[in-house]
């Protein structure tokens, strides 16, 4: 129990008391039992106030503060950190909003308002009354993050914990590095291709030392919390030796009988069982498709490097933090949907593999392309289905695309039908360059799409069009490319072993979108790249290097220091129902036994003191640091007024 | 339904289009053009319809001679597409569909060939000499039959089969329902047009390019008149000498006003201008010129040993009377007068 108790009420320079009576207010709090000094001031926040009461703290030796000011999100860490600078615990500071919840509200009733304040002001008596100091909890951080996902992104932030010194392991599903970025060739202003920004990052952190690379391999379990997370990660084979022989392995995917589509060319192409993506790939050495392999032999007769008794492997890592860059998937349109399924009919990320094949004439199927049509917003910004946000690259990207094509073929003409073209920022030269090199451009409503029909053997792409006052205009097009955009990974398992939030657009989700835009509730685990919503190459490096840093700042120290505003189990009364279990949104709370009997266990570093957990257990057991029953119960009985 | 023809901004820049692909539909054009309005209103669909080559849109409307080049639309353009210079361009183009016999695009399309048509008619009115002899009484005297014949040839066999098809593209195709009275009833926005061009009052600042514009077109019928019905080279009345004299004066110094402008590039309309809009400023030049000098020498009693200057008078003539009036610019004249009228036609409801 508090005995010697500061009390600061604000006018808040006429603010608070134009409307409430502060003299009235301080006169029916001085006098409470404990209430050592009450002080009525201009401006509590102002350098000299503050100033003012860490002296009063420290002088007067306080153990209790209430500020009666203005509302606690503006200056409750400003007087938490006066209580500090007294020598008070900030804990046992008590903030009263008596400006937004009295003066503000009731500023037509100012007998009123005085007489709320006055309870108010009591009630942060009585709870600091009951207060208790609190420390933070420090636990010990493992100087290591494990970073899932070897696209561009992941490499970038791999390689800057690697710089600052941290063991990091990154992780990767596929046998390749470079995720859908090695897909590309040219990209949008860059002198580089894909293939070439990738290349130079793997280059990077394989030189690293601080860098361990697995490729087939997939985090499938997580436990422990922030500065220790223990994550398991299961290694399929690749079925080759370690040590092995170029040439045989290019004659073993020769031979190699089975012929599948190829989905780093988004099944316009096949291969075989065995494969590569692309001669300059990383890691160099080909890998055995086991789901499709029918372990007929043929390569290993002419291949001393196959090894098909290679096993499945699970590894145990621990973790610091977790930074997930698991990226996106092109969006996959639907049977019919703008003519999906009709032929001539492609998406943009197939038409920029079919470009990539062709040399100086550009075919598809045989036939030679002259009359593109593109139809942008393809599962993005959609009317009926669920993807209601815009892809960012799209636009610029198919505006680039068509540049392309420009460059590389002869007469060819472009067809863009858009719902408005965003190349926002710098991009805009794009679409400049694109129009001036004779690019038509045709806008439709969102509710009133293009229509594409095969008409006497042409396919026929209609809008109409609100550029030409809403007139029906049509082109009969050699190919019509699906500009579509970006969605979650259809595979997100990897999300659900972390528990990482999504949005009500599925991609992962962040705490704050401005202000912390990589974190995620899960202590320890941060987001970058498109895993988190659409993001074009430098927005996606831009998120990597935040959340590096912010992963890093996590680990850097070796321990980490935490709110200890969290629940507690009394041992004594618990009977573990596992109700609060149930309840807590964070999976913090699991059953222990303790002298021979079951009871919750709350993980302090994982406990976030949401409260769920308070109000569902029917024992009344548990119960919140900073905010226990007993501070709660009196703030109500003054309030209630008995 | 309209099809896409890519292709067609190609064919439209060689009757002097510019970057017309860069228009992004900003609309600014309309907005600050002073003659379009609620109904009429241009130039940014023109500059639309042709970005998308829909050329039966273009065919059947009556925008572009509606516009009378300010220029102010290709000032403020943001993205330098000279929408103004657009709407001249398809004055050139129409004026080439609007022709049966396709010789109009033949000459817009190729300077060659307008030139080797100008060459020919000079030799043939060398031709034509020698084979009179070099006889200045019977040569004057068949150029002026010339002059009567050729007015009523060009117009009976090129000029009012045109009118006919530019009303058929117009209001036919264009599928306006108009009464038969009301053709009478709207005939005095016709002659008002063609002799006032009154719309043109309507662009800003356009006083005195009217003003000129106005006395140039009086000067040029009234010479037309003094020489074919008062054959001025032939007659002895003073008061029509002086007329003549006054005419041609009038039609070589406001020629050689615009001619002045064009060369300096002051006004937007003349920044860019095509072969045909050359040709059309110096031949009348040169007609008023060449027919002031002539009467000279008749006065001076000159021209019977210098046949030559006729000569050169009668080539300007008939280079004028067969190519520029029935193909080129001089249409003009006629189809914008005629554009106010089926636009007060089609207005009728």
């Amino acid at each position: 129990m508090k005995s010697k108790i500061g009390v600061y009420i604000c006018h808040c320079g006429g603010n608070i008391s134009d409307y409430v009576d502060v003299n009235k207010v301080r006169e029916a709090v001085k006098d409470i039992e404990g209430v050592e000094i009450s002080v009525d001031t201009m401006f509590a926040c102002a350098d000299s106030s503050q100033k003012q009461i860490s002296d009063d703290i420290s002088k007067k030796q306080l153990d209790g503060l209430v500020v009666a000011s203005c509302s606690p999100k503006l200056h409750y860490p400003t007087f938490s950190a006066v209580a500090e600078r007294g020598g008070l615990n900030k804990y046992n500071y008590v903030h009263a909003n008596i400006r937004e919840q009295v003066s503000w509200a009731h500023s037509d009733d100012k007998i009123g308002a005085t007489e709320k304040a006055i309870k108010i002001v009591k009630a942060a008596i009585v709870r600091v009354k009951e207060s208790v100091s609190l420390k933070p909890i420090e636990v010990k951080a493992q100087k290591s993050i494990a970073v899932l996902g070897a696209g561009v992104a992941g490499m970038r932030a791999a390689k800057e914990l690697a710089d600052l010194g941290i063991q990091v392991y990154l992780i990767e599903r596929e046998h390749f590095v470079g995720g859908r970025i090695s897909q590309l060739d040219y990209l949008c202003g860059a002198d580089e291709t894909g293939k070439e920004l990738v290349t130079h990052l793997y280059e990077k952190i394989h030189e690293h030392t601080n860098v361990t690379l697995f490729t087939g391999a997939e985090v499938i379990k997580k436990s422990g919390s922030i500065g220790n997370f223990k994550i398991q990660v299961k290694i399929t084979p690749r079925f080759i030796k370690n040590e092995c022989n170029r040439d045989e392995l290019l004659k073993a995917i020769e031979v190699c009988p089975v012929e599948v589509d190829d989905d780093f060319n988004f099944n316009i192409t096949k291969r075989k069982a065995i494969y590569r993506n692309y001669d300059s790939e990383y890691p160099q050495k080909p890998t055995i498709d086991n789901k499709n392999c029918t372990r007929c032999g043929e390569c290993e007769k002419v291949c001393s490097s196959i090894d098909f008794s290679q096993k499945e492997e699970i590894l145990d890592l621990t973790v610091g933090s977790i930074l997930a860059a698991t990226g996106f998937d092109p969006y996959q349109p639907k049977e019919g949907e703008f003519g999906w399924g009709i032929g001539n009919v492609v998406t943009l990320p197939q038409f920029r593999r079919i470009i990539n094949m062709c040399d100086d004439k550009l075919i598809y199927k045989g036939k030679e392309i002259k009359d593109i049509a593109y139809i942008y917003c393809v599962g993005s910004r959609q009317v009926d289905g669920d993807n209601k946000y815009c892809s960012r690259y799209c636009c610029t990207a198919t505006l680039y695309t068509s540049i392309l094509t420009h460059k590389k073929y002869k007469d060819i003409h472009s067809f863009h039908f858009n719902r408005g073209i965003r190349t926002y920022g710098k991009q805009e030269v794009i679409y400049d360059e694109a129009s001036r090199l004779g690019d038509i451009f045709l806008q439709s409503y969102e509710y009133d799409p293009p229509e594409v029909t095969k008409l006497n053997g042409k396919t026929n792409v209609k809008i109409e069009d609100i550029l030409t006052s809403g007139s029906e205009i049509d082109v009969d097009a050699d190919l019509v490319v699906l500009v579509t955009g970006m969605e979650p990974r259809n595979d997100c398992s990897i999300g659900d072993v972390l528990k990482i939030p999504k949005g009500r657009d599925r991609f992962y989700n962040e705490i704050h979108m401005k202000l912390r835009p990589v974190e995620t509730v899960i202590d320890g685990v941060t987001i970058a790249g498109a895993c988190q919503g659409p993001k074009n190459i430098m927005e996606s490096m831009n998120s990597a290097l935040s959340a590096a840093a912010k992963s890093y700042s996590i680990v850097n120290k070796g321990e980490l220091s935490l709110e200890p505003i969290i629940a507690k189990v009394d041992k004594e009364t618990c009977v573990w129902c596992g109700k609060c279990a149930e309840a807590c949104p964070f999976d913090a709370i699991s059953m222990i036994k303790e002298n021979g009997k079951d009871i919750a266990e709350i993980n302090l570093s994982v406990c976030k003191g949401c409260g769920m957990c308070l109000p569902v257990c029917e024992s009344n057991s548990i119960d919140m640091d900073g905010f226990t029953d007993l501070e709660i119960e009196s703030m109500i009985s003054v309030l209630a007024g008995s | 339904m309209a099809k896409i023809n890519p292709k067609f901004t190609d064919e439209l820049k060689k009757y002097g289009a510019f970057d017309t692909n860069a228009c992004y539909n900003c609309g600014h054009c309309t907005a600050v053009c002073s003659l379009s309005t609620e109904d009429d209103s241009f130039p940014r669909e023109m500059v639309r319809f042709s970005v998308l080559g829909l050329e039966e849109n273009l065919k059947t409307s009556l925008k572009p001679w509606l516009c009378y080049y300010c220029g102010e639309c290709s000032e403020t353009c943001p993205r330098q597409a000279f929408p103004g210079e657009l709407m001249m361009t398809l004055r050139r183009w129409l004026t080439a569909k609007y022709d049966w016999t396709k010789l109009s695009g033949l000459l817009y399309k190729s300077l060659p060939v307008s030139i080797t048509f100008f060459l020919l008619v000079i030799a043939a009115v060398i031709g034509f000499g020698s084979y009179e002899k070099f006889d200045t009484e019977k040569i004057m005297h068949l150029g002026h039959y010339f002059e009567m014949f050729s007015i009523a040839g060009v117009f009976a066999f090129i000029l009012l089969p045109n009118i006919i098809r530019m009303w058929y593209f117009t209001i036919v195709k264009a599928g306006v329902k108009v009464k038969f009275v009301t053709y009478f009833t709207k005939i005095w926005e016709l002659i008002v047009h063609m002799f006032t061009q009154k719309r043109a009052l309507g662009c800003d600042d356009n006083q005195l390019r009217w003003f000129e514009h106005l006395i140039l077109v009086i000067g040029y019928l009234s010479l037309l008149f003094t020489t074919v019905v008062l054959d001025w080279f032939g007659t002895e009345s003073t008061f029509i000498i002086w007329l003549g004299y006054a005419e041609s004066a009038v039609i070589f110094i406001v020629t050689f006003i615009f001619m002045y402008e064009r060369v300096k590039k002051s006004k937007e309309l003349a920044r860019h201008a095509h072969p045909s809009d050359w040709f059309f400023v110096i031949w009348l030049f040169l007609m008023g010129l060449t027919a002031f000098i002539v009467r000279i020498f008749i006065d001076a009693d000159l021209i019977e040993n210098n046949l030559w200057m006729y000569l050169i008078h009668l080539t300007v003539l008939v280079q004028w009377a067969l190519i520029i009036v029935p193909f080129g610019k001089w249409t003009h004249f006629l189809y914008r007068s005629f554009a106010m009228y089926f636009d007060a036609l089609k207005k009728i409801k």
